[in-house]
Formats: C-alpha cells, structure tokens, sequence
C-alpha cells in the first residue's frame, strides 16, 4: 500500500531487520524441531531444554530410510507421483473453470460457484467410504490413480475460486485487443489469457500440489500395500502404540518437508515476480 | 458500446469453460454427500451394516444427537468458537504481513517466500510439533512463558480444559497465516500503482488511500479469503485429533472429529453421517450468505 | 438452471454407473486364485502340508508397526510360503490408529482380508457384524486360557483364535525407590505414599496411560478390578473407589496429569528417560526396554491393590474373515499357532502365549517374563460384548473427567453408569 517508491537506505535497512526478525519468530517451531531430531532421544525429555544439541544424534535420520516395509526413497516418489498427478489434474479442469466463472455471466453461475463451495464442505472422513467404494469397483483400489483422483478433489475448488478473483480483474480490454487480431474465445483464452494469469495459475498448481502432499487420509485408505503409499503414512512408523518417538518424528517431519522446500525455493522467483509484478502493467 | 453488448451475448460459452470442473466434482463428491445424506437418515450401526435392509428412521438420528447428546453441542460451540478465533486473527496477522512484505526492501521477497513454510508443512507433523511444544514439562512454550515471568507455574495446556482450546487455536494459527498473507499479497498486487500515485497527489494520506482504495479494491480477495478460511477451518479435524483427539473430556472436540469418533471408533455409521451434515448444512448456509452478499454488490 | 440441473442429474448418474458396474457378483479378490505368478498351478499336486483344497492367496492385515514386530511376522509367513507351493500368504500393515476404520470402510465396499490380527476387546464388534467366519470345529483351543478364548467366542461360537497375551504390572525404577528411601508398595496407601516420596523436581512419582479411549481404560479398569467390582458396575462402592483413587493420585501431585496425553508407549518413554519412578506397563514393552535402556535399573511388582491382585488382559487374536479365503487362512493358522512358531513370535515381540501349554514352557530363565506369567491368572478381560466401544467410551470418559477435576467421583460415576445400562440394557 502507498505508492511504490523505493526506500531510503536507512529504513531498506530497518525493514530487513525487521523481516529477519518475524522470520525467527514464525519459523521457531521449525527450527525447533530441526533441533529436537538431531538429539538424543533422552535430551530432549531434558529440562531445561537446550537449544543447540549437546550430544549430536543423527541416528534418527538414519532410521527413515528403511524400517520394516517402509522405504523413504520409494515414499517419496510415490507422493510426487500422487501431488504432480492432482496438480496436473486440478490446473487442466480449473483454470478454465475459474476463467468461465470471472468472465462470462452465464445463467446458473451463482449455483455453479455453490457447487464448488459445497464439494468442499464435507469432512475428509465422510468421503472415505463412498469414495473407496467407488475406486474399488472402478479397480483403482490400492493404486496411486485413487489417491490421485481423491486428492485433485481437493485443489479443484480451491483454486477455481481463488483464480477467480485474479482472471476476474484482468481487464477487458487485454481479451479485446485479442479479437481484434481474429482469436475466438477458446484461442484468446489460451494464447492471451493465460500467459497473463501464468502467476495466479502457478500458484495454483502450488497449492493443489502441496494439499495433495499433505494428503495423510486418502492415501492411507485408498492404498493397502506400503510400498504404495505416500510419505505421510510413514507418520505411523514413529508413533503408535510403542510411544512417540520424538527423535525419529521430527526427523521424519524434516525429511518430509526440505524436498518440498527445496521444489519451493526454486519456483519462487517465479511466483514471487510473478504475483508482485500483477496483471496490469501501468 | 455495441461491441460491448456484442460480447455479452454469446456468454453461455462459459458453461463450457467450467463443465469440466464441474462434472469431476459431482462424481468425486456429489456422489459421497449424497449416500452420506441417505445414511444419517437410517439405522446403520456395527450390527447393521453388512445387513440387505436398512432401516429408514427419519430424523430420529439428529433428534437424538440433539435432545440427547450434549457432547453435540459441545462439538457445535467448539467448532464455532474454533473458527471466529483462528480466522480473526489468521486474517490480521496474514494481512498485516501481507502489507509489509509489499514495500520493496532488499530481502522482501525471499524471505516473504520462506514465511509459506507453516503453511506447507503437511498437518499431521504441525499438530505434532505443538503437541511437543506445548508439552507440560518438556515443552518450550512453557520454558517461555517461565522466562519471560508471565508464568511461575508451568501450564498443562493440553491437559487442561481451559487451556486445550486456545492451544490449538494458536496452533491453527500458526498454519494459516501463510494461506492468508499470500492471497492478500496476490490481491495486493492487482492493484495498480497509478492508483496511489494520483491519490497521494490529491493529497491523500496513507490512511485513506488504505481505506478508500486499498480495502474496497481488495473486497473479492477479502471475500474469497474469509469464506474459504471459514471452510477450512471449520472442518478442522487433523490438527485437532494429532493434539488433542478432542480432549480432555472434549473441550476440543470438534464437529469434525467427533463425526470420525462415531462413525469409526463406536461404530455408529449412521450418528456419525448425521453429524457430519450438520457440519455441512451449517457451512451451506454460510456460503449460501456470501454468495448473495458478493453478487448483489457485482450486479449493482 | 435448467442446465444445471442437467448436468447435476447427469452427473449422479454417471456416478452410480461407476458404483454400480462393480458391484454385481460379491466376489472378493481372494476367492479367485491367483493370476500371479506366485500361486504354483501344482495344485494338482496333493503336498504333504497341506489338507486337500486349500489353495491360492491369503492376505492378513495386521497393525503392529514397531520393525521388530513386522519382521517377525513377515518371517514366519516367508516359512509358510516356502514350505508348500499352494497357498502364498501375504501380510499387510494398517496402522493402529487406522484399523477400525479400514476395516468398517472394509466390509462395506466387501473389500477385506481373509485374515486378521486384532486387539482382543474389538473381536466381538466385528464378530456381531458377521465378517468373521465361525471356525468352532475346525480349531482346538481346549488348552487356552479361559480369557483370550472368550474373547473370540461370541453366542457359544468360536470365531477366531488367540494370537498371544500380554498383561499389566507395575514397573519400578529400583534406584529412585532406594534413594527415597521407600520400599514398594503393595496397597493402594502404600502406594500414595511411596509415590509422593519419590516425586521431585521433574520426576513424578507414579503414572500410566489416562488417555481417554481405549488404552486409557485398560489401564483404569486394573483399579475398579482390584476393588472387586466389574468393568460394568462403575457406580458402584468399588467403581467409586477407583475414580477417588485416581483423583487423590493426581491432586496429590503422585501422578502427573500429563498422563491424560500419555500412551502406555509415551509413558515408557518417560519411565526410561529417567523422568518417572513407577507406572504401570505391559509385557510387550520389555523387549523395546532393555533395548534402549539397558543400564537402567528395574523391575517389576504385581499392581497395588485395594481388596484383590488385578490385572488387564490384553493381546491380539487372529480372525477369518467369513467369505475369503478361508481354508488357506485356517492352513496358516494352524502353522502360526504350532509350538514353534508361535514361541518365536512371543519372544520377539515380548508376549506370552495364550495357550497354556506353550507358555509354562516360556520365559524359563527370566524373572521379568516370569512375574507376568504368573500375573496372568489374575488378569481379567474386558466384554466381550460387542458394544464394549461404547462401554469403554463412558469409562474413559469418567476418570478423565475426574482427572482434570471436571466431575467429583461420584457424579462422574453416575454419569457413566447411565451411559452402561443403556448399552448393556439393549
């Protein structure tokens, strides 16, 4: 807010400080856990905790590699074929929806955003039965494609309604201009348009790809054989009816998050240039 | 103008735009609520569930849970409580960020970036790692709290029914401020610059280029934001059963989780479909709000 | 609106085509004998293991997610599957917190195992849902204790068979005792008393596993046990009782109210970081014990008691699942429970066997195991009854809601007994 001009180096300066510091803040339960998974089971029942590892532990990292029928590395690339399989699935059948829904007022459009609103209201554990059902007599059950399916389930709306709001204010004159030159409909939508939106439909297959990541129910339901299933059921591995092994959880945590981080930092510049520079330029 | 009105009148192209959506939905979900409705309206429990016949019984499911279950109403406030909380301050927070993180200072943007973490984490670990930081006396909070001199005694926060609520509340907001300071930023950044230069020449302040063009010009965003976060945190269930499973004595007992607890854990299929479309005529109603409110403002 | 409403219609239709292709012809996959490349076609072949018949895939599920536990189990059905060529047993893990739900989920869309392990109070649920196959004269369990076989039984009729036993005792940490200079108690008083003595600092005194399901009131009901009444009569004197007991534990200071989020597994993890003296604890937990804390120095000493020796019961039984494949899972069972196998898995994994034969002969050198065994006749079974979910619900419900000081013992007490009569009443 307020006009963009660029900061004295005093407060560039101060508001960097200021960044690093709220940086520390919100990430300290992810340090924290760093922390705790390379200790010593025992040091971290310590008190007073301490903040840096007194005895170093890497044992738990270790043990995420392969325990009894898990293995990490094939956990691991089961949830990217299940999360880029969703994203896949919900930025084809939701960037035209959303782009339909912001530009053209058709009849029924109202009743078709309730439609999207509502797929979503239902609590995972309901789905469960019906859906599995549905997946068996299909012979998908205990596939990645029903963790697939079930996760796009999730991102479609999101993002139809998130993306709605950015096509909605990209203006008409860009679609014009685009006419002008001879595109119908579909051909402005797919030459003009979506370069235009490539931030907001980015973001999108962001999100539909992290959800699905974090899917923990649907692919535990769906897929009976370990070897199948994603990274998020080896949460079980590490607490049960044995106790919650503290060291090996937060390693796993770790090892769960940092591909994601890395995906991440990588795309970033993409979307950060991408949502900041935003749609209309001047 | 004429190229204009040229232009509205092949607007049922759009349904074909969305058709796609639209239909994967209905089969993946559609389907589901509409056995789940069908099921909360019979006799379905671990002794009936394999039988041909299932007994119709109407609303006798919901009028027990009603009359009867007080650990409905529980679930009911919960939930309620649960979700103003998260969302009021999930949004302040988020836009607060959102705000700052819009200046260009040097690091803004990577570091902005790195604040999506919370939100990235799959939910499961997050409700562990709370679980752990709230922890008596081995959590960190506590050892905070302690420092800081706020606390003399450490707090069972998770053991106590006054404070495994606001536990998990903080929890939950820790997660969804990312979701919020990236939509808002997203917002943010479609409006254009011009906008401020030719207020600020007007001799308007900050204040009031924020309130007269940076709120209603972020009204849709707001909007999108609020419902979806409402949405989402309302169905709330993995979060709460990884730190509290509802407890103790269902102070955190959610209308989510206690749907899951009958239908899987005391094999009540049919209370269990009956709570959950409680949850879900509850959200319906709300969306059902906020699509007259958004519409009626665009077609104005 | 028109439209949509079309699109709607369409959309549900399609849907039920989906649901519907399916679903005509109840066949489980298992029946079918197996396209894969496993299943021998000798089936002709009459081996000598094997009673004629028995053939094709037999798939467990099981939730034991410890590495040990499912390495022992996938070794003995490697040994199965080597030593005969017609039945290829195949095990698969559902996590504990999944179990229930996977198999509801399960027998709706007919998609379940042809056999399974599972915690003994649930058998009845599942047996009164008729997913399991009545096997009362194909198995003999004359030599069992009376405890896991009642379990399985449900109307006069066997439907499945124990896996292994396991049963409650109070574990100590004899260098915290000895420093507090206390003996170890054997009476409820005694046991007030010693805890207080050796809580200090970040040490408590005494706990168990409170939290407010299952696990919770296994480790409950050994008070309402040791009183003399039953898992049924919470308000009673006895049940009474046990709810105050568990209330001056904790507003004592003896037991730490964190145990309300303790499982019995966290409440080991506490005792061998040195943060807990005693508590109450399972066989199963010794093996995992000495392996992580072999320096520490414990033991373990029959529960204190109110009027009586109590303990719980616990273990797993196997099951059939009626409409799989159930031959071949009886030809595994009777491999899994032969003298043999069934002693390597008790040792693995910390149990003690359910038939009385075998497990006099275990655990010959070693006290520990030994101080269980004997515990054994003094451990009591929760149901079975087919509603003992419920049941269960009320009862963790009461002490929770006592622990955190929600009810007094007697209001809380009142509450859960209103709650059983309903249940057992029908």
């Amino acid at each position: 807010m307020g006009p963009e001009v660029s900061l004295s180096k005093r407060n560039n300066v101060l508001y960097c400080v200021i960044a690093i510091l709220l940086l520390c803040i919100l990430l300290f339960p992810l340090y924290w856990m760093f922390v705790t998974s390379i200790k010593t089971e025992k040091e971290i029942f310590q008190i007073p905790p301490t903040f840096w590892p007194e005895v170093l532990n890497l044992k738990s990292y270790a043990a995420q590699l392969k325990s009894g029928d898990f293995n990490m590395f094939q956990s691991f690339g089961n949830s990217l074929i299940i999360s880029i399989g969703a994203m896949v699935i919900a930025v084809i059948l939701a960037v035209p929806a959303s782009y339909g829904i912001a530009k053209y007022h058709f009849k029924g459009r109202k009743s078709v955003v309730l439609v999207f609103l509502v797929t979503q209201m239902l609590p995972v554990s309901v789905l469960l039965t019906p859906l599995f059902i549905m997946f068996k007599n299909l012979h998908l059950y205990n596939t990645v494609w029903s963790a697939i399916l079930a996760d796009a389930t999730i991102g479609i709306p999101f993002s139809v309604l998130i993306l709605r709001n950015y096509f909605a204010s990209i203006p008409k004159e860009m679609e014009e201009a685009a006419y002008i030159d001879g595109c119908n409909k579909f051909t402005a939508f797919m030459r003009v348009l979506i370069p235009i939106a490539k931030p907001g439909v980015i973001v999108c297959a962001i999100f539909s790809f992290l959800y699905a990541w974090g899917d923990l129910a649907y692919g535990m339901t769906f897929i009976i054989d370990q070897q199948k299933r994603p990274i998020t059921a080896g949460i079980f591995n590490f607490m049960g009816q044995y106790g919650t092994k503290w060291s090996y959880l937060s390693a796993f945590a770790i090892v769960t998050i940092i591909p994601v981080a890395l995906i991440f930092i990588f795309m970033q510049k993409y979307i950060i240039t991408g949502m900041t520079s935003g749609a209309v330029k001047g | 103008m004429n190229r204009v009105k040229k232009f509205f009148k092949y607007d049922n192209v759009g349904i074909f735009f969305v058709l796609p959506a639209l239909l994967y939905m209905i089969i993946f979900v559609g389907y589901p609520i509409i056995s789940n409705f069908i099921l909360s309206f019979q006799d379905v429990t671990v002794k009936t569930l394999l039988s041909d016949v299932k007994e119709f019984v109407g609303l006798r499911n919901y009028i027990e849970l009603f009359k009867q279950d007080n650990i409905l109403t529980t679930s009911l406030w919960n939930t309620l409580i649960f979700t103003v909380a998260c969302l009021v301050f999930q949004f302040i927070i988020g836009f607060a960020l959102a705000v700052f993180f819009n200046k260009k200072f040097a690091i803004s943007k990577p570091i902005r970036g790195l604040l999506m973490m919370p939100w990235m984490i799959p939910i499961t670990v997050t409700g562990l790692i709370f679980k752990f930081m709230f922890g008596t006396d081995v959590g960190i909070i506590n050892y905070f709290l302690k420092g800081l001199g706020l606390i003399t005694e450490n707090i069972d926060w998770l053991t106590n029914t006054a404070t495994a609520m606001p536990a998990v509340i903080f929890a939950n907001i820790w997660i969804g401020i990312p979701f919020n300071m990236i939509l808002i930023s997203t917002g943010l950044s479609t409006i254009p610059t011009e906008l401020y230069e030719s207020a600020s020449i007007d001799g308007a302040n900050k204040f009031q280029a924020f309130r007269k063009i940076t709120l209603p010009l972020l009204r849709p965003t707001i909007e999108s934001v609020l419902i979806l976060g409402f949405i989402y945190t309302f169905k709330v269930y993995d979060l709460v059963y990884v730190m509290t499973s509802g407890g103790p004595v269902n102070s955190t007992q959610m209308l989510s989780t206690y749907s899951y607890k009958l239908s899987f854990e005391m094999f009540k299929y049919s209370k269990g479909a009956a709570v959950a479309n409680i949850l879900f005529v509850i959200l319906f109603f709300v969306s059902l709000f906020y699509l007259k409110f958004t519409y009626s403002q665009e077609e104005a | 609106m028109k439209r949509l409403l079309s699109i709607l219609i369409a959309g549900i239709m399609m849907a039920s085509l989906l649901i519907g292709c399916g679903s005509s012809g109840n066949e489980t996959e298992a029946t079918q004998p197996a396209a894969s490349a496993e299943t021998g076609e000798s089936e002709k072949a009459v081996s000598a293991e094997t009673s004629g018949g028995a053939s094709g895939t037999v798939t467990i599920w099981y939730y034991w997610e410890t590495a040990g536990h499912q390495e022992a189990l996938n070794t003995i059905v490697q040994q199965f599957n080597d030593s005969q060529d017609e039945i290829t047993v195949e095990a698969k893990y559902v996590p504990f917190a999944d179990f229930k739900k996977q198999l509801s989920i399960g027998a709706s869309a007919d998609e379940l195992p042809d056999l399974v392990i599972l915690d003994n109070p649930d058998h009845a649920a599942y047996a009164s849902m008729g997913i399991f196959a009545d096997i009362t004269d194909k198995f003999d369990v004359s030599t069992y204790y009376d405890g896991p076989v009642n379990s399985c039984t449900l109307d006069g009729k066997l439907y499945g068979v124990p896996f292994g036993s396991n049963c409650l005792l109070m574990f100590y940490n004899e260098d915290m005792l000895k420093e507090a200079g206390v003996e170890v108690p054997t009476t409820w008083d005694e046991l007030l008393e010693t805890a207080q003595a050796c809580t200090k600092d970040n040490v408590s005194g005494f706990a168990h596993c409170a939290l407010q399901n299952e696990e919770g009131t296994f480790n409950f009901l050994t008070y309402v046990w040791s009183t003399g009444a039953t898992s049924y009569e919470i308000n009673s004197e006895g049940g009474i009782k046990a709810l105050a007991m568990v209330k001056d534990l904790v507003d004592s200071g003896a037991m730490t109210k964190a145990a309300i989020n303790w499982t019995q597994g966290d409440t080991m993890n506490q005792f061998i970081s040195g943060n807990l003296a005693m508590m109450i604890n399972g066989t199963w937990q010794v093996p995992t014990m000495r392996e992580e804390a072999p320096d520490l120095n414990w033991n373990v000493a029959p529960i204190p008691m109110d009027m009586q020796q109590a303990s719980g019961l616990g273990g797993e039984n196997y099951a059939v699942i009626s409409g799989g494949n159930e031959e071949g899972a009886i030809e595994f069972l009777k491999f899994a429970t032969s003298e043999e196998t069934c002693l390597y898995m008790m040792e693995t994994m910390g149990y003690i066997s359910s038939n009385s034969v075998i497990a006099e002969g275990q655990f010959e050198d070693d006290a520990i195991y030994q101080a269980f065994v004997e515990e054994m006749q003094y451990a009591y079974a929760r149901g079975p009854l087919a509603e003992w979910p419920d049941v269960s619900d009320a009862i963790s419900l009461a002490f929770n809601e006592v622990i955190t000081g929600a009810s007094e013992p007697e209001a809380a007490a009142e509450k859960a007994q209103t709650t059983i009569d309903s249940i057992v009443g029908q």
